[in-house]
């Protein structure tokens, strides 16, 4: 038998990066490069290169399981839909449609989240959300309210015509690296790279100018280079004039912020403030490139709208090598949130709380009693199950006993409901707390569309079949819906993108036969539409056609050094892990080059402590604590430690306080003291 | 053709070595070395001119096609000879020797083709000419970047 080559997406990052997967007789037997990928060109990460790795993986979910006592019994399909529908249908009854709540997966495809999201509302359910919570919602809350559009601005590769790159609050060098490539492409036609992060990363490898600033103090970095900017005039008046709305405002509030008073909050020093706010706003096109620096705060939704503040003032917006982007973290999420897996969103962005939503999707749907949002958020759906308000949850391909914050609290909440149906590829911790696991598929088995971070929608193909009787996610959710007696015929991915099309408005002109090498970046409104790379080139989506200026207070981290526990705990990502580690933590490539739980720790507090590289040390914070290995480092500062989160050890620490706004945990910013564990 | 490092471009994902390891059978011949916390470089067969991993192997496994450093296990006694005479420590030796063999067979070695930053190519040229290439732009500025 010949070898096939089956073009998908990696499930990953959210940079979309395309490889083909090698096909004989029915086994994968290679990874082939993509080279003609218009973002990846080729080039896959260590991520990536080792992705097939989960795919026939011993510990795979292969059948159907319900809880017997303190183990699990495998049982047939039949009856596991049964027992979901059970589950479901009982809260549903005894307490109402809104006692159930959906977690939606930003690794599944947009047609499978579409279909989530449309079985949470015909059930009634008002509370379907996704991980997105946990990363980027203050993109989607402060970018709305500023710019009308909460995705990335540019395209990826477009990030090579910047003449300065503002790289703030992300590691992009670990956890998205190809967008390196384009940023070093920047580099060799003359750009200057401006990296502000806590902590020395390889991204800071590649700064020209790099200001190490104290965790959760963006918004004071930010407000002072707007005063820099202010003050000296290097701001965009005609821009302003034409584009904007509020200026006047931010320029009052930030009349103060001097950068001798940004350099005192920051700790970066007031003539580094200076020379980047003269090199961003002065180069004739920048680009500011953010992640979960900005967002995972208190004060993230802040963050975001000092990050676009900055773009507005300049007009660095709307042409090529300018922009905002927010890089997502999952191959998905952007779709996830495009599908309307949000509390406060139905599909295509349309809100949950306004009638005509309802009006519209009744009639799209052909259904009476949809549910009027917001409903409950990921972070809120928790609370709710531990005060008893949901009773009933259906999580998919999510792990929120690793990935949400105080997580023990977590595994508290999921044992405290009626009934738990899990559905995922592996024995995640979530899925340990279940009462019905259904075994999915993981993205080379299954096909759909994704949508990466730039919005790219692009085709994913399937190479292989699940394991055992392990189904296809977008089958799993199509029986549970119909044993509800709801008409869910969808018998392939195609059907369920030409519904999306219908009624998603920034996909009205994508369907599967458009979805060639390089896919369609959305808006893409008809069939003749070749898609929208570059948002905000005329004008912005939001009254008047004027984007909005928002002036932002600084307002200190919840949580600070304190005598008792005297440093700041900030946590991220390594190079070869990926989120909670559920798939990476079995990939024995990556995990054998990152095997345990690490805090890096700076050598002169280290040697306070009496700590070596590599002692074992316990971290303790107001909620729990945990061992690590201690890694010193003089990449962080003195009295700053940090912790990737991809083991379970690190959100046993951080806390569940919220942005007012955004409802995003803080995971940045934690107090925390060390001690040597002997 | 060799491969060649930009070392200013590596951003040590270790890439590089994960698709090595895929593509040999979970054998892999390059090694990210990382420099405290401040840099990274890949360390690999050099496909030295005058490779003394050549001249020490008694057997011929070890030879010279061209700019290349070839293999032939068949030869190999696995003496680890190469991996003494090795001035980077880029051959090691268990039962047999192993080093990198640019991945005959595939139009380009797996490492440069994965390398998300372009810091390995197969074009001897390349880092020199992006470093003129910069260091004219600073010129043509009055010397400042």
């Amino acid at each position: 038998m010949t070898k096939v080559l089956v073009p998908t997406i990696c499930p990953y990052c959210g940079a979309g990066c395309g490889f083909f997967i090698a096909v004989e007789k029915e086994r994968a037997v290679g990874i082939e490069y993509m080279l003609d990928h218009p973002v990846s060109e080729g080039a896959l990460c260590s991520k990536g290169n080792a992705a097939l790795e989960i795919v026939g993986h011993q510990e795979r979910l292969t059948s159907p399981l319900k809880r017997r006592g303190d183990g699990w019994a495998k049982i047939s399909w039949e009856e596991a839909i049964g027992l979901a529908a059970k589950g479901l249908g009982d809260a549903k009854k005894r307490r109402g449609p809104a006692s159930i709540a959906f977690l939606a997966s930003s690794k599944c495809t947009n047609e499978e989240n579409y279909l989530i999201e449309k079985l949470a509302r015909l059930l009634g359910s008002p509370h379907v959300d996704n991980c997105a919570r946990l990363c980027h919602a203050p993109s989607v809350v402060g970018l709305n309210r500023t710019l009308g559009a909460a995705g990335m601005t540019n395209p990826i590769p477009d990030v090579a015509s910047s003449r300065c790159i503002f790289i703030i609050g992300s590691n992009l060098a670990e956890n998205h690296p190809v967008i390196s490539r384009w940023v070093h492409r920047a580099k060799d036609a003359g750009a200057l790279v401006i990296v502000a992060d806590p902590r020395e990363t390889h991204t800071s490898w590649m700064a020209d100018i790099f200001l190490q600033l104290a965790p959760g103090t963006d918004v004071a970095l930010l407000n002072g280079m707007a005063h820099v900017i202010i003050r000296e005039g290097l701001l965009d008046g005609e821009y302003i004039a034409r584009n904007t709305k509020g200026f006047e405002v931010l320029a009052e509030s930030v009349r103060d912020f001097t950068p001798e008073k940004a350099a005192e909050i920051t700790g970066v020093t007031a003539d580094e403030i200076v020379r980047a706010a003269r090199a961003y706003a002065s180069s004739p096109a920048s680009s500011i490139l953010y992640s979960m620096g900005i967002t995972q705060h208190t004060t993230g939704t802040d963050n975001v709208q000092a990050v676009s503040n900055l773009a507005l003032i300049c007009g660095h917006l709307g042409r090529s090598g300018t922009g905002v982007m927010p890089l997502r973290g999952q191959n998905n999420v952007q779709g996830a949130c495009d599908m309307g897996a949000l509390a406060e969103f139905y599909p295509g962005y349309r809100k949950a709380s306004d009638p005509e939503t309802i009006k519209y999707f009744s009639s799209a749907w052909e259904a009476d009693g949809l549910p009027t949002g917001p409903g409950l958020t990921a972070t809120e759906m928790i609370e709710a199950a531990t005060s008893g308000d949901v009773g009933a949850m259906y999580i998919v391909g999510e792990d929120p006993a690793n990935s949400d914050p105080s997580s023990r609290r977590v595994r508290k909440a999921l044992d405290a409901l009626d009934f738990l149906v899990v559905q995922d590829v592996f024995m995640t911790a979530t899925v340990q707390a279940a009462d019905l696991v259904l075994p999915g598929a993981v993205w080379a088995e299954k096909e759909g569309s994704f949508t990466n971070t730039e919005r790219r929608v692009q085709w994913s193909s399937k190479a292989l079949d699940p394991p055992g009787s392990a189904l296809s996610d977008r089958e799993i959710i199509c029986r549970v819906a119909l044993s509800f007696g709801l008409d869910f015929d969808y018998p392939d991915a195609a059907s369920v993108l030409a519904e999306i099309k219908r009624t998603v408005p920034q996909y009205a002109g994508i369907t599967r036969d458009r979805l060639e090498t390089g896919g369609l970046i959305w808006p893409c409104p008809s069939h003749d539409h070749p898609g929208t790379p570059i948002l905000h080139s005329s004008g912005f989506k939001l009254a008047e056609g004027r984007a909005a200026i928002v002036p932002v207070p600084y307002r200190p981290a919840v949580e600070v050094a304190n005598e008792d526990y005297p440093f700041v705990l900030t946590t991220g990502r390594a190079a070869v892990h990926h989120n909670a580690g559920s798939m990476t933590r079995r990939s024995p490539s990556l995990v054998s080059r990152e095997p345990d739980l690490y805090v890096e720790i700076n050598p002169t507090d280290a040697a306070k402590l009496k700590v070596v590289d590599g002692d074992p040390v316990t971290v303790t914070t107001l909620r729990g604590e945990t061992e690590a290995h201690a890694r010193l480092s003089v990449g962080v500062k003195e009295g700053v430690v940090f912790m990737p989160f991809h083991f379970p050890g690190t959100n046993v620490l951080t806390q569940e306080t919220t942005d007012p706004e955004a409802r995003i945990p803080e995971f940045k910013v934690s107090a925390c003291r060390i001690s040597r564990r002997d | 053709m060799p491969v060649y490092v930009d070392v200013d471009r590596c951003i040590g994902c270790r890439s590089c070595e994960v698709a090595c390891h895929r593509v040999h059978g979970g054998i892999g011949h390059i090694h990210v070395h990382f420099v405290g916390d401040f840099a990274s470089v890949p360390i690999f067969c050099h496909h030295c001119e005058e490779a003394s991993c050549t001249i020490a192997c008694f057997s011929g496994a070890l030879y010279k096609d061209g700019e290349r450093t070839a293999f032939d296990v068949k030869k190999c006694t696995g003496c680890g000879l190469c991996s003494l005479a090795c001035p980077y420590g880029v051959v090691w030796t268990d039962k047999i020797a192993h080093k990198c063999d640019l991945c005959e067979g595939r139009a380009e070695p797996a490492c440069v083709a994965t390398c998300p930053a372009n810091a390995l190519t197969t074009d001897y040229e390349l880092a020199s000419r992006r470093e003129r290439a910069r260091a004219a732009r600073a010129a043509a500025k009055g010397g400042r970047r």
